[in-house]
């Protein structure tokens, strides 16, 4: 497949990063030092010029390609190089990234002519407040609009709810499954949340496939597939630190601290917005009347003593700049906040801030970047997720009519390394039992290794 | 008409701000035309064979006055927002004077004292109810009209009724049509003048209606009382929220389906009519629902009944429907400023009392005929308020006050808080005015009563208490009394400040 991708920073240089290697990659930009990093790295051609130009669009050969992916800063020149592409090449595919939310639902109300939108801060708005709503999760990602979830947890120590770290004898783990616990339990025994399933176990940086003899144990990643209620419930079994978010605290009212705090407040958790520009938190007031807006830097201890901010259950830190999300994150997690979110702009920053005790650190450009590449995948795979880095891909795949594994129940199907989490059926998630069976227009969320994709592909 | 008198007065404007000139032209020209109004009680006089000669000679007086001013004037036609705080200020003034004149020259010994004439003019005028009239059954039917066309012609406003059919007053109305209706979202038309007709339309439109309603409950036997000059009298008292009766005995001589038909469109009058014309006429009713205003109006309308209601079944006044009618009649009728009353609040209590000068102050919604604080001021102060004692704990926090869930602009909630403050302290200056004259010429006047009669008048509700109350007079108050309580009705009328900064410094320099 022919890719042009316009905008050489942070998302472009991930989706290159992404799709170098099995297609063939042009890379738009004005900035040559930009092109020749990424030239330098990976297998694409460059182009220097401006994206939203006919001329440069066509010497990067838009016409002959199979999909644009516009993701440059600046909202209006990715949709003007889409608009271009449509004109100049009405077969290709376009991907625009925005940092407007209003683009967003203008392309929701077939406004603009572009095949997919991803909003930046719509995105890890949603990413956040699923950190929020599961409390341990990692990743979560959503398919068939919001009925099947697969989320990736990481297996932390329970205090004495943990009878153990090694495998309990049959016995006790029958008694620790009777107590409702899953880890240390062998998966067969363990009373596993209904309509969901382990996917896999990472340990150690290895996958081991979820036999019933499996067990969770402390430090583990798990995935698991499962109904929006089931994976609740799964952040519930698996959560260090379980309770019911009611609070959240929103540091900075910029786009994305907007974003998120419009989502939890849809979500019915109440929000307390802290924003130090007096202009912005007017804005902010008048655009979210339920949230609380205090004109505040949210770095004065005074303030936080007096507002209480440690009483609330999760703060989000999404002001501008990384250095003062660091400060105020440390300085909450000091005034007793138990989960902080930050989002970070610098690509080095996850690393920084998650080593530094900010439990969930998030960058925008990373998890746009993430989205448009879904969407780059086979044309028939609506969604790809990228789980650890991207080892690991969940599908989701309309079954072909010819396929071998049509008919047959879920226990006799051959073990390729491959899980099917749910089926997708007349619209209704169906999380599948041994007897189950696929039938012809299914669509599957399967979970496999990046490796294994095409044999998956080519067996459905 | 020399030269001279004009030479000086191009001489002081140079230091003016204001150009006076042309505001009195634009005065003149409103009073010539408002003088062509005494044709209804001229009318009413021939068909009643009364005499048409005071009719005759005071629209002739207004016509040449204003034609007078018009002509000193000539060639001053620019008038702009300052100007218009003067032409409304100045053509409520000359308004109650016609009308004052036309009850001089009717002869009648009621109206014999020129101040009591000039209190009933603008009493009718600024729709406040409130009379000098001892007994209006001596009144001939052609002043009886009168009194109650001039409430429906101050009703929805002089100006605004000009601003509908003048074109003249295109540039600059949209300053006189806020002094004279105020209120958020008023507007129906991106034009001032169309919004001026369209509310026009709807009053006279409401305003056949309850003729209607009266006329065919009277026809039908069901108020034998009830007929079309009662109708039409007691329509001209209802829909501006008036208050004047062709009766002593105010509508408690009708029958109870016509008080209960009056008290719809006193709701109906005291609701924003900017609301009603969406609901009516645009088929939105939903707007009244939505409308925060227009629900606490119901709620306070409702929570006064009630209040009132209780208190008339303990002490064991009224029971059953009549119980239910005088307490949502008296209630409606006091919140919404009319003034009509259907049976004697003075013989209730005190606790009633107070009920009904609490009424006094909530007034009916913004952008309706009604007087008073209005709703709307009251739901945003509350609001202030809540916000102040929310930011005395949280000095950080960023609140909007907001209304209809729309955020309300800073400048509007300082209006607010000065306008409530300016009522109450004119309230207060009125009431202590009252007494303190009271006490000079040895009138009987208890604390209730001069607190009922301050309110009252700068509410434009019309009844008090006492000699004053519902069925009684103010021709017992001095000369200076009235006086005072005329500036009251005339200041509450125009909402205080586009009367206050006429006697601001800035207003008149250049």
């Amino acid at each position: 497949m022919r890719v042009v991708v316009v905008g050489a920073g942070q998302v472009g240089s991930t989706v290159v990063e992404a799709l170098h290697q099995d297609h063939h990659v042009t890379v738009v930009d004005v900035d040559s030092g930009r092109l020749a990093v990424i030239g330098d790295r990976f297998d694409a051609a460059t182009v220097e010029g401006n994206g939203a130009s006919r001329r440069t669009l066509e010497e990067a050969g838009v016409g002959g390609a199979e999909l644009l992916i516009a993701c440059t800063s600046r909202d209006e020149i990715n949709i003007i190089a889409a608009v271009f592409t449509r004109k100049l090449s009405p077969g290709t595919t376009t991907i625009v990234r925005t940092t407007d939310e209003e683009y967003l639902e203008i392309w929701h109300e077939r406004y603009l002519d572009v095949d997919l939108v991803v909003s930046s801060e719509r995105e890890t708005a949603i990413a956040i407040s699923q950190t929020i709503g599961i409390p341990a999760a990692r990743q979560t990602d959503v398919f068939a609009g919001g009925q099947v979830q697969v989320v990736e947890f990481d297996v932390e120590n329970q205090g004495d709810r943990t009878p153990s770290d090694l495998p309990l004898s049959q016995a006790a783990a029958q008694a620790a499954a009777r107590r409702g616990m899953l880890v240390g339990v062998p998966l067969r025994e363990a009373a596993l949340p209904a309509n969901s399933k382990v996917a896999t176990i990472i340990r150690e940086g290895k996958i081991a496939l979820p036999r019933g003899n499996e067990t969770i144990r402390q430090g583990d990643r798990i995935v698991v597939i499962g109904s929006p209620a089931a994976a609740q419930e799964w952040g519930r079994l698996i959560g260090s630190e379980h309770r019911k978010v009611g609070e959240v605290v929103v540091y900075g009212a910029g786009r994305a601290g907007l974003a998120t705090a419009r989502i939890l407040i849809e979500e019915g958790i109440s929000v307390r917005i802290i924003e130090a520009s007096e202009t912005q938190a007017r804005r902010a007031a008048d655009l979210l009347p339920k949230a609380r807006v205090y004109h505040a830097t949210g770095m004065d201890a005074d303030f936080l003593e007096r507002e209480r901010i440690g009483d609330a259950e999760a703060a989000v830190f999404a002001m501008r700049d990384d250095a003062k999300n660091h400060y105020a994150a440390t300085l909450a997690k000091m005034y007793g906040v138990p989960l902080t979110i930050a989002v970070v702009h610098d690509a080095h920053s996850v690393e920084v801030f998650e080593r530094a005790g900010v439990d969930v650190a998030i960058n925008p450009r990373l998890i746009t970047a993430e989205e448009m590449i879904r969407y780059a995948h086979d044309p028939r795979t609506e969604q790809v997720a990228m789980l650890e880095g991207d080892r690991y891909e969940v599908l989701d795949i309309t079954v072909r009519p010819d396929s071998q594994l049509l008919g047959r129940p879920f226990r006799e199907l051959p073990m390729t390394g491959a899980l099917i989490g749910a089926i997708v059926r007349e619209g209704r998630a169906i999380f599948p039992h041994g007897d189950d069976v696929l039938q012809p227009d299914d669509r599957v969320i399967v979970f496999t290794e990046s490796a294994r994709v095409p044999t998956v592909v080519k067996a459905l | 008409m020399t030269d001279v008198p004009l030479e000086r007065a191009r001489r002081r404007r140079a230091r003016l701000g204001v150009d006076v000139l042309a505001s009195l032209n634009l005065v003149g020209t409103l009073v010539k035309y408002l003088s062509l109004a005494l044709a209804l009680p001229l009318f009413v006089a021939l068909i009643y064979s009364e005499s048409p000669w005071p009719w005759v000679a005071s629209a002739a007086a207004g016509v040449g006055f204003g034609a007078l001013l018009e002509l000193v004037t000539r060639g001053r036609h620019r008038v702009g927002v300052r100007e218009g705080f003067l032409v409304v200020a100045l053509t409520w003034l000359l308004a109650a004077a016609l009308g004052a004149i036309s009850l001089l020259l009717s002869g009648e010994d009621q109206y014999a004292r020129p101040l009591d004439a000039y209190f009933e003019a603008m009493s009718g005028f600024t729709t406040t109810g409130a009379t000098v009239a001892t007994d209006v059954r001596d009144l001939p039917h052609s002043v009886l009209i009168w009194r109650q066309f001039s409430q429906w012609l101050g009703g929805m406003g002089i100006i605004v009724l000009f601003l509908a059919v003048l074109p003249r007053l295109r540039v600059g109305g949209r300053q006189m049509f806020e002094s004279e209706l105020p209120g958020p979202e008023l507007e129906l038309s991106t034009r001032i003048q169309d919004t001026a007709r369209r509310l026009w339309l709807l009053y006279v439109g409401l305003s056949i209606a309850q003729i209607v309603a009266l006329t065919g409950l009277g026809w039908t036997g069901v108020d034998e009382r009830m007929n079309l000059f009662e109708a039409v009298a007691h329509t001209f008292s209802t829909m501006p929220t008036g208050g004047f009766s062709t009766q002593v005995r105010s509508v408690e001589e009708f029958a109870a389906a016509s008080q209960w038909v009056i008290a719809l469109f006193m709701v109906l009058a005291g609701a924003n009519f900017a609301l009603t014309y969406r609901a009516l006429l645009r088929r939105q009713p939903s707007v009244f629902v939505r409308d925060e205003e227009f629900r606490l109006y119901i709620g306070l309308l409702t929570l006064g009944s009630l209040a009132l209601f209780v208190e008339l079944l303990a002490r064991d006044l009224f029971a059953g429907e009549a119980a239910v009618r005088h307490a949502v009649f008296q209630a409606v009728s006091m919140m919404t400023t009319t003034g009509l009353v259907s049976a004697d609040f003075n013989l209730w209590g005190l606790l009633a009392a107070v009920v009904l000068v609490a009424l006094m102050f909530f007034g009916g919604s913004a952008g309706s005929t009604a007087g008073s604080v209005k709703v709307i001021r009251h739901l945003l102060l509350g609001r202030i308020f809540r916000r102040e004692l929310d930011l005395t704990i949280h000095p950080e926090l960023v609140s909007r006050v907001r209304y209809n869930g729309r955020p309300v602009q800073g400048h509007i909630l300082r209006a607010v808080q000065s306008f409530v403050m300016l009522y109450v302290g004119l309230f207060a200056v009125g009431t202590f005015l009252l007494v303190a004259d009271a006490a000079r010429v040895g009138l009987d006047l208890r604390l209730i009563d001069a607190v009922g009669a301050a309110a009252t008048t700068l509410g434009n509700v019309g009844p008090a208490f006492g000699f004053a109350g519902p069925m009684g007079s103010f021709e017992p108050f001095s000369d200076v009394s009235t006086g005072v309580m005329v500036v009251l009705m005339w200041a509450g009328r125009l909402e205080i400040i586009p009367v206050a900064v006429l006697l601001t410094r800035s207003y008149w320099r250049n």
